[in-house]
């Protein structure tokens, strides 16, 4: 029977070439921004290398001190998080490092601007960073501030025109630190591992940092499984009734929950001035919408141009009516004809989505960023794609099966 | 003629209310656009108060908290700093500011009971290094130092808004949580701190002055250099002033490659929306002439009838696209009547209301070009419908 179907749909794709192509314009066209936008979602959000045990990782991205007064949020201070999540029970390790700065080298009679972060010795732990030479810096580096940096590829490629770098020296904001370790670039859209070059925190050209409880730093935590982390969410949020404040009468609230960055995102985004909660599924539910709201237009077209279709086929839907077929039988063979043509659609969306992506791989808008397909954002594709078909094939084919067979084979207009 | 076509269409309403709809959102979406791109390009060619040729601005990081105090020390290093900048002949001029010019930070505060304008703490040889031009009253001076009140500098706009008509010189801004006044001593023609793009809106200066105790240092110095100062210099100048300083990071960037960024980073999320919205009112134009187009074949009937009856072809071309103009009427009418309610929910007054009405006519007319275009071939066909044929069907 589906066999039948595919092979009526398919005649009748062919029988009006400009119908069916209106109709795979609007819906690969769709389907490309759709997945532009997936695909971004993805980059940030979803679990790439070096962060490729995201499912058991925690951060705490976001701090805010608050008091009867006023009110100071941003990123986390390291007073925190060496106190209180550093310390924290049953983890399998922590890291702390600051969000990435711009620092400028003079090379050769050249500016060169690179993006560095301070970080500890867990870092290279925790994240699977791919390395092209040489090995991370540990622990122990950090302990005795020595200045050692590890770069990545595209650092190697403006300093040293991609020869080997471990062993040779970089100067970066007025500090000169030795590289020992190359790694291939990560994407700036990464907040947790991005960077252009990496180095100790104690190497830091003041302490100032160590008493801050908001600041420029962020935690990241590695449970020792999955089912770990809503009990390491409780412990962090317990924590925060312990924190000091040097000035009470100022700030006596403070605000640092481990979570993932979505989360984060979407309590910074929806932050109502008063409570510092999340919103993940607020923030969810906003991008969803805008992605049914940017459907609309082309759904109401493909609808517009499947009703006028239907009219060519009264006659046929007469006879298949007047022989016995259910309305919902037709129904279920239009949703069919037209998801077809939407995963038709779909498949063209993907070849152009590709392209597009490529081009913004390539236009470097977004530092390091390498656009693949991979099997999420296909998924997530397909899935688009399904719904886009059954949603606008339904009022078409739900008025189809109300056309009355007497009618019909009269071919009288519905 | 024209109450026919009405009766017509209201006649196929079935069929022509799902048109009537797309049309209805596909102009929703282009007064969208039309109003982005008409507010952006009346922003981008207002004057910005300043210029920004042959400035570097020079971002320093003295590594302390905002609540820390400064040592001597850190006070004797910025007195070498300053030092520092005057011996070079390159520079003909600095002066500090706290937000960076084309930067992303900005002060916002409550002027009066229910404004607001964006402030920003400047040095005394701001107003030449940046070229800003007064039109009252004087800039900051020495003789500010030591006042009872807060001296500042307002742009036109600002006096606008707060003073209205009446003389703003030696006058007071209240702040109802302030105890010192803000007391007005010179206005400037404008000051557009994020550059093209940014809104036009209020603007205040605040004086500070640079290597003071008492005063919060600025983050960015602005250096003016003599004309045919080469990017060169940079190097030179950072290694000089990392040399004096060394636990302070310094950060180099002319104004001109600041203002480059600034402007690729706001135009290319209004050049993402104009393509998407481009392919959609393809995508709709298409779908129309499809639709269009089937309708003329299944009124066949119809049309060869009028044509058998001594209608011309003409007549038979007006009438499908007259049809057209009534169901895009319809269309435009009711998203007009969406379109009405944005002033009173008061989103106009942030774009401007002769914007709003130069993007609804734009709008109005594209939409009304759009569909006549879809309608040419369609009605053009319609005309092509023989009597005999038509006759013959069924």
């Amino acid at each position: 029977m589906l066999k039948n179907y595919l092979k009526t749909a398919f005649k009748v794709f062919l029988r009006r070439r400009f119908f069916t192509f209106i109709s795979l314009f609007g819906i690969s066209f769709t389907l490309v921004v759709l997945m532009v936008v997936v695909s971004l979602l993805d980059h940030a959000f979803g679990a790439l290398a070096p962060e490729t045990r995201l499912e058991r990782t925690l951060g705490v991205f976001f701090a805010r001190m608050s008091g009867p007064m006023s009110s100071q949020g941003g990123e986390v201070g390291y007073a925190f998080l060496d106190r209180f999540v550093r310390t924290l029970p049953n983890i399998e390790k922590v890291s702390l490092s600051t969000y990435p700065g711009q620092v400028i080298s003079y090379h050769r009679g050249e500016k060169l601007k690179s993006d560095l972060k301070r970080t500890d010795g867990q870092f290279w732990e925790i994240l699977q960073f791919d390395f092209l030479e040489g090995r991370p810096f540990t622990v122990e580096d950090e302990k005795s501030a020595n200045f050692v940096a590890v770069i990545n590829q595209a650092t190697r490629k403006k300093f040293f025109d991609d020869a080997p770098a471990v062993g040779r020296f970089i100067e970066a904001d007025g500090q000169r630190f030795r590289i020992v370790g190359v790694v291939r670039n990560v994407p700036i859209l990464r907040t947790t591992p991005y960077a252009d070059i990496w180095v100790p925190i104690s190497t830091a050209k003041s302490d100032g940092y160590k008493k801050e409880l908001v600041g420029n730093f962020m935690g990241t935590i590695l449970a020792r499984h999955r089912s770990d982390l809503d009990g390491i969410r409780q412990e962090v949020q317990a924590r925060l009734t312990r924190v000091e404040f040097s000035d009470p009468k100022q700030f006596n609230r403070y605000v640092a929950p481990a979570e993932t960055f979505f989360e984060g995102i979407s309590r910074q985004l929806f932050y109502n001035g008063r409570e510092a909660e999340s919103h993940p599924g607020k923030l969810l539910g906003v991008i969803l919408l805008i992605m049914l709201a940017f459907m609309l237009l082309p759904t109401l077209n493909l609808v517009n141009i499947n009703v006028s279709r239907i009219m060519e086929r009264s006659s046929e839907i007469g006879v298949r009516k007047a022989f016995g077929a259910t309305s919902w039988t037709l129904v279920g063979q239009f949703i069919v004809e037209n998801v077809l043509l939407t995963l038709v659609g779909g498949a063209l969306g993907f070849v152009f989505a590709f392209w597009a992506l490529q081009g913004l791989t390539q236009s470097g808008l977004i530092q390091y960023a390498e656009f693949h397909m991979n099997y999420r954002i296909f998924l997530y594709g397909l899935a688009i794609a399904l719904f886009f078909g059954i949603f606008s094939g339904m009022y078409p084919a739900w008025k189809m099966s109300r056309l009355h067979p007497v009618d019909a084979l009269r071919g009288r207009s519905l | 003629m024209i109450r026919h076509l009405f009766k017509m269409v209201w006649n196929r309403r079935r069929t022509n209310a799902l048109i009537i709809l797309e049309i209805l959102f596909s102009f929703l979406v282009l007064f969208g656009v039309t109003t982005l791109g008409v507010y952006y390009l009346n922003l981008y060619h207002q004057p910005l108060g300043f210029k920004y040729q042959n400035v570097w601005n020079l971002g320093v990081d003295v590594k302390i908290n905002r609540n820390d105090e400064w040592t001597p020390e850190m006070v004797e290093t910025a007195r070498q700093v300053f030092l520092a900048l005057q011996d070079f002949s390159e520079i003909e001029g600095f002066a500090g500011i706290q937000n960076r010019i084309f930067g992303s930070s900005t002060s916002t505060t409550q002027v009066g009971e229910n404004q607001l304008s964006m402030q920003n703490e400047v040095t005394d040889r701001f107003k030449d290094v940046m070229g800003l031009q007064l039109t009252h009253g004087r800039w900051f001076d020495r003789s500010d130092d030591g006042v009872n009140y807060d001296p500042v500098v307002i742009n036109e706009r600002l006096r606008q808004a707060y003073f209205g008509s009446e003389d703003p010189l030696g006058k007071n801004i209240a702040h109802p949580k302030r105890e010192r006044h803000r007391r007005v001593i010179g206005i400037v023609t404008d000051f557009r701190q994020h550059g093209e793009l940014d809104s036009l809106s209020n603007y205040f200066f605040q004086r500070t002055r640079i290597g003071h105790p008492k005063d919060r240092p600025p983050q960015n110095i602005l250096i003016k250099l003599r004309p045919g100062t080469t990017a060169s210099f940079e190097e030179k100048l950072v290694t000089r002033l990392q040399a004096v300083a060394r636990n302070w990071s310094f950060e180099v960037q002319p104004l001109s490659v600041s203002r480059e960024s600034k402007l690729r980073w706001g135009l290319a999320p209004l050049i993402a929306v104009g393509i998407v919205a481009t392919f959609l009112l393809i995508m709709v134009a298409l779908g129309l002439v499809g639709v269009l187009w089937q309708n003329v074949t299944q009124r066949t009937k119809e049309l060869g009838l009028r044509r058998a009856l001594g209608g011309t072809a003409g007549s038979v071309q007006l009438q499908v696209l007259g049809e057209l103009f009534v169901t895009t009427t319809a269309g435009i009418a009711l998203g007009s009547l969406l379109i009405v309610q944005m002033p009173l929910l008061g989103v106009i007054s942030n774009i401007g209301g002769a914007v709003y009405i130069y993007s609804f006519v734009i709008s109005l007319l594209v939409m009304y070009a759009i569909t006549t275009l879809c309608g040419l071939y369609p009605s053009s066909l319609a005309t092509k419908v023989q009597p005999a044929t038509a006759l013959h069907y069924e």
